[in-house]
């Protein structure tokens, strides 16, 4: 029997604000999440012998949500075959079977494999420190896959993605009669159970267009390949998605959208301009609000990751936006903006590159706000008009959450109110 | 939570208060008036009703907001509040 053991390693916090809330393996990229590409990687093995190893604050809300496989429960006693949270499959020849293998990508473990002699000579201990023991025994080989290792990789690599799992699917060429496609209609899959109203226009010349069951696309609208749109999500009249967009579950969406991941039961209902970016769950954003993906000076995007700014490499490069964000109207994201979980923004100047979780932002002063009892209630306010209960392990990790990020947020209130006087 | 006296909770009404508005928590008098006295806007009234939430494990409604216009009615109603949950020593 061989095990599974999807492992998050130290890296994943540089995921932060989107993997604050969840495992790396949870986040979106193409048409479903990491997850769902990993066990592509390892098809056939029962969710019984899927193991999840996640950070302690998270295991109770994986759990919830994933309550088919183990979580945090792993034990080396059988043949397990390890594989990195943040290992973006893409149907790369793997071989995970016969020899012993630790393959590695930019310095961390992308996926292993060890017989369970290896292991229980390797002895016990937390998934990292088995792992480090093998790399010592097994020695290293270059893995084929690659490593989700900052946000801007999510969006980078999605049109890729969109394109590879459209193929995986093989449902191209499903488009109700009356839908305009320019390009090849095998390239489009439209589920028989979406509404498409007059006057849409599906775009399918540089790459396929992927509508889920239960979506309603609003007359007027634009929608270009590569894309993806969730189940149950409405794109409202008028909108504009452009390449390279996957949009989760239960979205609304309208406005211009290019190269973004929205990763569900999120709103960005009216006008203005997202790109380049990724959304986190239960966001709002405010009409008009707008972010920048492209510096005037036409230099590579910075992005604040834990307090440091850390150079992209890219020249285009939106917003990260934590869960439950909600922005005002007219709200300006600055180039590669981070916005931490539960922050509220009115910034109609143009925001920080930095807005720390659970902290206000209005108009150049950080603020408290109205507090964690608050934000909780607005969360089940927003969540509960989507027919969603904020459970008790979510409510759980949120406090825990507000106190670890309660000294930074202080600071910057500080700061802030030193420059205001 | 520990039961509090009426001397105790003022104490950390005006602690919280003072926090807030960067002020000596003994220059805070019973008619000390957030808006016109201490200089409070929309926002640090948010975050006072928040901190004080906080400090008391109280809730605040919203309608109650306006009715605490004074330092004084401030600690008035946090006793009120302390009184109706058993928490006040």
């Amino acid at each position: 029997m061989v095990r599974v053991c999807i492992f998050e390693d130290e890296k994943v916090t540089d995921l932060h604000p989107l993997t604050m809330t969840r495992a790396a393996f949870e986040l979106r990229i193409g048409m479903s999440s990491l997850l769902d590409k990993i066990l592509r990687m390892v098809k056939g093995v029962k969710p019984s012998e899927v193991h999840l190893e996640v950070r302690g604050y998270l295991a109770p809300v994986v759990k919830m949500r994933l309550p088919e496989y183990k979580v945090n429960e792993y034990k080396p006693v059988e043949d397990t075959i390890f594989i990195n949270a943040r290992l973006l499959y893409a149907g790369e020849e793997v071989e995970l079977s016969g020899e012993e293998v630790v393959a590695v990508k930019d310095g961390y473990v992308a996926y292993a494999y060890a017989k369970k002699s290896t292991l229980e000579k390797a002895g016990e201990g937390s998934v990292t420190e088995i792992l480090s023991r093998l790399r010592g025994e097994l020695g290293t080989k270059e893995a084929e896959t690659r490593l989700i290792n900052w946000p801007w990789d999510l969006v980078k690599y999605n049109a890729e993605m969109i394109r590879r799992e459209f193929e995986w699917r093989g449902k191209g060429g499903v488009v109700p009669d009356k839908v305009e496609v320019v390009g090849e209609k095998d390239l489009v899959y439209i589920d028989p159970s979406v509404k498409v109203y007059p006057y849409v226009v599906i775009d399918a010349e540089e790459g396929p267009v992927y509508i889920d069951a239960g979506a309603k696309v609003f007359p007027f609208t634009y929608i270009q390949g590569p894309t993806y749109i969730g189940e149950k999500t409405y794109i409202m009249p008028c909108a504009r998605i452009r390449e390279g967009c996957s949009i989760g579950p239960v979205c609304r969406v309208g406005g211009e959208v290019e190269e973004s991941i929205i990763h569900g039961y999120s709103n960005k209902y009216h006008d203005g301009f997202l790109g380049h970016a990724y959304v986190g769950q239960w966001v709002n954003l405010g009409a008009i609000t707008t972010n920048s993906d492209l510096k005037n000076d036409y230099s590579e995007v910075q992005v604040f990751i834990n307090g440091k700014p850390v150079n992209t490499g890219e020249l285009k490069v939106g917003a990260f936006i934590g869960d439950h964000v909600k922005t005002s109207i007219g709200t300006y994201l600055n180039t590669g903006a981070v916005i931490g979980i539960m922050a509220n923004v009115l910034a109609p100047d143009i925001s920080p590159k930095y807005i720390p979780p659970f902290t206000w932002y209005i108009k150049g002063v950080f603020s408290r706000g109205y507090g964690l009892r608050r934000a909780l209630r607005t969360a089940e306010t927003m969540m509960s008009r989507r027919g969603v209960k904020l459970t008790e392990e979510e409510r759980r990790m949120y406090e825990y959450l507000y106190e670890v990020t309660r000294k930074e947020r202080e600071e910057y209130i500080r700061r802030s109110r030193r420059k205001k006087a | 939570m520990a039961k509090l006296t009426r001397e105790e909770v003022e104490q950390k009404v005006k602690e919280v208060i003072a926090e807030q508005f960067g002020v000596d928590p003994a220059s805070l008098k019973p008619e000390t008036r957030f808006v016109e006295d201490l200089g409070a806007d929309s926002l640090a009234s948010i975050e006072l009703v928040a901190a004080i939430e906080e400090a008391f494990d109280i809730e605040v409604p919203d309608e109650d907001i306006e009715k605490n216009q004074t330092v004084g009615q401030a600690i008035e109603y946090v006793i009120k509040k302390l009184e109706e949950k058993g928490a006040l020593a």
